[in-house]
């Protein structure tokens, strides 16, 4: 088998230029596939990524999102006495509500207005969210209409940087700060304190309420018990099991780069066996003597699956290769769930780029296997014959 | 043999390069053929018979050296005006018969027709002429895979016919044929220059078909050996 | 037999191969005529009979904050004016849906015919539903997808609102865009949210083309430096407003759409060329035969010209019947109303198919050209 390998290593390098492109199709619907699905899966680091598993979120009831979730001051002040709310220093409960709202900015490369989603946060927010730090300027001051960004959203909208100002709903907002959400959610959005935030957009009422319980079994209880009490009509979910659901914008990139791979591995599936039949066509009484030597059909058949094999191989692995240098680079879509801008990276991991070549091989096992069963079924003496 | 020779080859020289080495094909060539003539040339393989035959067919080039073929120097011609030459002084019928695979017997022999202004009522009558001075006129309407390899040389020269050349220029035409076939179709080409008044010039390396022509030339190392 | 004869009997020579190449750019094609309909989808939401007329107003804030209920009248009063109603997207999920792909929206009635004239509603049913607070109109898309006939309930359980709606169907509409939307009071809405005074936005319908721009003019100034300034623009603008949310996406769809087209354009070109190149003693025969160098380039582009035609006809006229006789909404889970092949994305891809045969036979071609006649012969495969 061995030997065979090397025979068809070397065929294969007879015939480069039809090879090549070959591969290099191939290699390109790899890592069209690889970059959708590693958007799908920055989507999906980035909602994993996101809170802390100590604390608990709670949400009204029914709804989707923080963005479109009502907490009343009363539910706030109700929930935040509840026993098992773990309290600090100075005995107060470690409990934060924080107003949400959507605001329409435009981006900074002129194509158009995006909605961005504002947190309106207190102190005691920003100290249970330990992901977002500071990396350049300050915190906001209460009172002073001052924000704070998130670097990506700064690099991507008009006006968030240090310094800069920009008006919304009649209040003009200072940035005063850079934060890093280090990946996470937070890395979609614009901090401002929250009673400011109540004021300036003319809201009552909170849009969440993140809490942080005493302990595991005290978070497990009240859970229970804010989604067992009527009244409040709450939902009360860990924080990262929150954004751990926030990934339905993925769904569809997942389907997408699905469907794209399907469709564009067909095309090269048969320019493949287009290939292959040439090549065991040129190779007819090579083949021949090979039978003549010795050789079975069955290892002649299994040869030239290697050869698809290693083809395809070589097509999944550079494929991985083209899409790599977009690891990493952050870009942007429409979130579903909040109709805002979710900002995320590419992510390519081990195992997509594994898929990836897997799927490579997948595609060059099919694409060789008609080929390979002619070769085998050559007969031996017209093949020897052959020109 | 009264006009002048048909072809005239002078100092006819033609060097390859092989690699780095320049090989010398042939080597100050002079020849005349007269028209009618059946020649034969014969040497051993790299003897420079094939690469003096593609010359004078006008389908590769000297180094140096004129070839007039029919008072002209084909040498000087360019790429085109020498496929339009081909295609009405030359007829060519080759080793392995080259015909093409998907086109029956009739249509081969039709395809030079092709460059040409004719109706297709005067190619029929053309094609039909030619297909049956190679006794074929049955076997029109078949594939080259369903004929013999004699049947399938005799639709080569009747393709090489059909244009109504002055010269008919055969590689090694019984090289791939049994010599039953071969005697079919050397005796064409004999029929060819002595009644039909073509000049044949053949390549072989087979005594017995250089037998059939009416004078034999034998090349060896680029060089005319004398009788 | 014909020159053209010729090329067709060569190109089917070897049938296998001739498909072959046909499929890979057929499919190749296919997709990227999917993917240009996906775009032209993103990028041109059809536009509604009636939508030059149409003014949406929102909050500058955001889509996702409400308007005070108080500026109807000032807006009526607008010269220029000649309808308006509130529009306010109520977002719920239909049943036991985890994702509703058809949008609800609470309005008033009465306005239906001003606004939205061009959907059409028998007018007892239009009168039902006037005469109806817990009745609601749905799209004949809708109603199909659901099987809901009039008199039936509908119920939605609120996302963006606190509330469940309980109602009944007396009138199912049809002749707009996206036939899917469905229809309720909003006077129902304000009940049932405790009478916040808000509403979601306006639509305004402005008396003729010529006054629209005034119109917007007039309305944003309006409430310049109040506590809910407003963003009036036309129908086309608010949505190509949603359009530009998706920048990214259409940035990814159009380098996916070029990354197709050259990897179509290297695999399918390589195998024709392939197919070609095989076939040089054929061609050296022919041009011992007297056929000139360029003849050779006509049978070369003709065969792979024919080959990506065939090869377009195939993959972007499958498309186009596979997109025009499919429910568009059922096959993308609703994201598109509709899937439209259009005849520039038609022309684009005949385009990318023409281009195709010319690459492809490049290669060829300028092997025959280097091909001496001699070497062409002694080629064996």
């Amino acid at each position: 088998m061995f030997s065979l390998f090397k025979y068809h290593l070397r065929s294969v390098l007879v015939r480069w230029r039809s090879t090549l492109a070959t591969i290099l199709g191939l290699a390109l619907v790899i890592a069209v596939f690889i970059l959708v699905q590693s958007l799908a899966a920055g989507i999906e680091k980035s909602s994993s990524n996101t809170g802390d598993p100590r604390n608990l979120l709670v949400t009204r009831q029914g709804a989707l999102a923080e963005t479109t979730s009502v907490i009343t001051r009363d539910q706030f002040n109700i929930i935040r006495y509840l026993p098992g709310v773990a309290r600090d220093a100075t005995n107060q409960p470690i409990a934060s509500g924080d107003v949400l709202i959507i605001i329409n900015l435009p981006r900074n490369n002129g194509t158009g207005n995006a909605n961005v989603m504002v947190r309106g946060i207190a102190p005691t927010g920003r100290a249970l969210r330990p992901q977002a730090s500071l990396v350049e300027g300050r915190w906001f001051a209460p009172g002073k209409r001052e924000a704070v960004a998130s670097r990506r959203l700064a690099g991507r909208m008009a006006n968030l940087q240090v310094g800069q100002t920009f008006k919304t709903g009649g209040v003009e907002l200072t940035v005063v700060g850079i934060f890093d959400g280090q990946r996470s959610a937070f890395d979609s959005e614009l901090w401002i304190d929250a009673d400011e935030a109540r004021s300036a957009f003319d809201r009552p009422d909170y849009s969440s309420l993140l809490l942080r319980p005493e302990s595991d079994e005290a978070l497990l209880q009240l859970k229970k018990h804010l989604e067992g009490e009527r009244r409040l009509k709450v939902k009360a979910v860990r924080e990262v099991d929150y954004y751990k659901e926030q990934t339905r914008t993925a769904g569809p990139i997942k389907w997408l780069g699905n469907g794209l791979a399907i469709v564009m591995s067909i095309g090269a599936l048969f320019a493949a066996m287009n290939t292959l039949y040439a090549s065991v066509g040129a190779r007819t009484r090579e083949i021949g003597t090979l039978r003549v030597l010795g050789f079975r059909r069955r290892s002649i058949l299994l040869g030239f699956l290697l050869e698809g094999a290693m083809l395809s191989g070589i097509g999944g692995i550079l494929g991985c290769l083209l899409a790599l240098p977009m690891h990493g680079y952050s870009t942007g879509t429409l979130g579903w769930e909040t109709f805002t801008e979710v900002v995320f990276d590419f992510q390519i991991t081990p195992l997509l780029a594994a898929k990836g070549i897997a799927f490579a091989i997948i595609v060059g096992l099919i694409g060789s296997f008609l080929p390979a069963l002619r070769a085998a079924r050559l007969p031996v003496i017209s093949s020897l014959k052959a020109a | 043999m009264t006009a002048a020779p048909i072809v005239q080859i002078r100092a006819l020289t033609k060097i390859f390069l092989q690699g780095e080495i320049n090989v010398t094909a042939l080597d100050s060539i002079d020849l005349s053929i007269e028209s009618g003539e059946f020649l034969t040339l014969m040497g051993p393989s790299g003897s420079g018979k094939s690469t003096l035959l593609h010359i004078i067919a006008g389908i590769d080039r000297p180094t140096r050296g004129e070839c007039i073929v029919q008072d002209r120097n084909i040498a000087a011609l360019n790429e085109s005006d020498l496929a339009d030459w081909r295609n009405q002084n030359v007829g060519f019928v080759f080793q392995t018969f080259n015909l093409i695979p998907v086109l029956t017997a009739y249509e081969n022999v039709e395809l030079p027709l092709l460059l040409t202004q004719l109706s297709g009522k005067e190619r029929r009558h053309l094609v039909t002429t030619a297909l049956e001075m190679v006794g074929l006129d049955d076997r029109m309407k078949h594939l080259p895979k369903q004929l013999s390899g004699g049947q399938e040389q005799r639709v080569a020269i009747a393709r090489a016919l059909v244009t109504d050349p002055k010269l008919v220029v055969a590689d090694e035409p019984t090289g791939n044929l049994d010599s039953h076939s071969a005697n079919e179709v050397l005796d064409i080409l004999r029929t060819l220059s002595r009644d039909a008044g073509k000049t044949v010039i053949m390549v072989t390396h087979d005594p017995k078909a250089a037998a059939y022509g009416s004078r034999t030339i034998h090349l060896e190392k680029g060089e005319l050996v004398p009788n | 037999m014909t020159i053209p004869g010729f090329i067709v009997k060569n190109a089917l020579r070897n049938k296998r191969r001739a498909a072959l190449c046909v499929l890979s750019v057929a499919a190749s094609l296919f997709l990227l005529v999917s993917l240009l309909v996906v775009l032209n989808e993103f990028t041109n939401p059809p536009e509604d009979v009636g939508a030059s007329l149409r003014i949406a107003v929102r909050n500058k804030v955001s889509l996702a904050t409400p308007l005070p209920v108080r500026q109807r009248p000032l807006i009526a009063k607008i010269p220029g004016v000649e309808a308006i109603t509130a529009l306010s997207f109520f977002g719920g999920k239909y049943k036991g849906e985890e994702n509703t792909m058809f949008a609800q929206f609470a309005m008033d009635p009465e306005q239906l015919e001003l606004v939205f004239g061009e959907a059409k509603l028998p007018r007892e049913q239009l009168e039902a539903w006037i005469a109806n607070r817990t009745s609601c109109i749905i799209g004949v898309d809708t109603a199909k997808r659901y099987n809901v006939k009039i008199g039936d309930k509908f119920q939605l359980i609120g996302q963006i609102y606190p509330v469940d709606l309980d109602l009944t169907v007396v009138g199912i509409y049809k002749g707009t865009t996206d036939d899917r939307n469905v229809f309720f009071h909003q006077k129902l809405l304000d009940e049932l949210t405790g009478d916040l005074g808000q509403v979601g936005m306006w639509w305004i319908k402005a008396r003729s083309p010529e006054e629209v721009p005034g119109v917007i003019d007039r309305i944003n100034a309006a409430f310049t430096n109040t506590s809910a300034e407003v963003l009036a623009e036309t129908e086309r603008a608010f949505q190509l407003s949603f359009v530009s949310m998706w920048a990214n996406i259409k940035v990814l769809i159009s380098s996916i759409c070029s990354v197709v087209v050259f990897a179509l354009i290297l695999v399918s070109a390589s195998t024709m060329s392939m197919a070609i190149r095989e076939r040089m003693r054929e061609l050296s025969v022919l041009k011992a035969l007297g056929f000139r160098r360029h003849e050779l380039f006509a049978f070369i582009l003709a065969e792979s010209f024919g080959l990506a035609a065939v090869g377009f006809l195939l993959g972007a006229g499958g498309a186009w019947l596979l997109y025009s006789s499919v429910n568009a909404p059922t096959l993308t889970g609703g994201m598109f109303p509709t899937l439209d092949v259009t005849p520039r994305i038609l022309a684009f891809s005949a385009l990318v198919a023409a281009v195709l045969g010319v690459v492809s036979s490049l290669a060829p071609a300028l092997a025959v050209t280097r091909m001496s006649v001699v070497d062409g012969l002694k080629t064996l495969d």
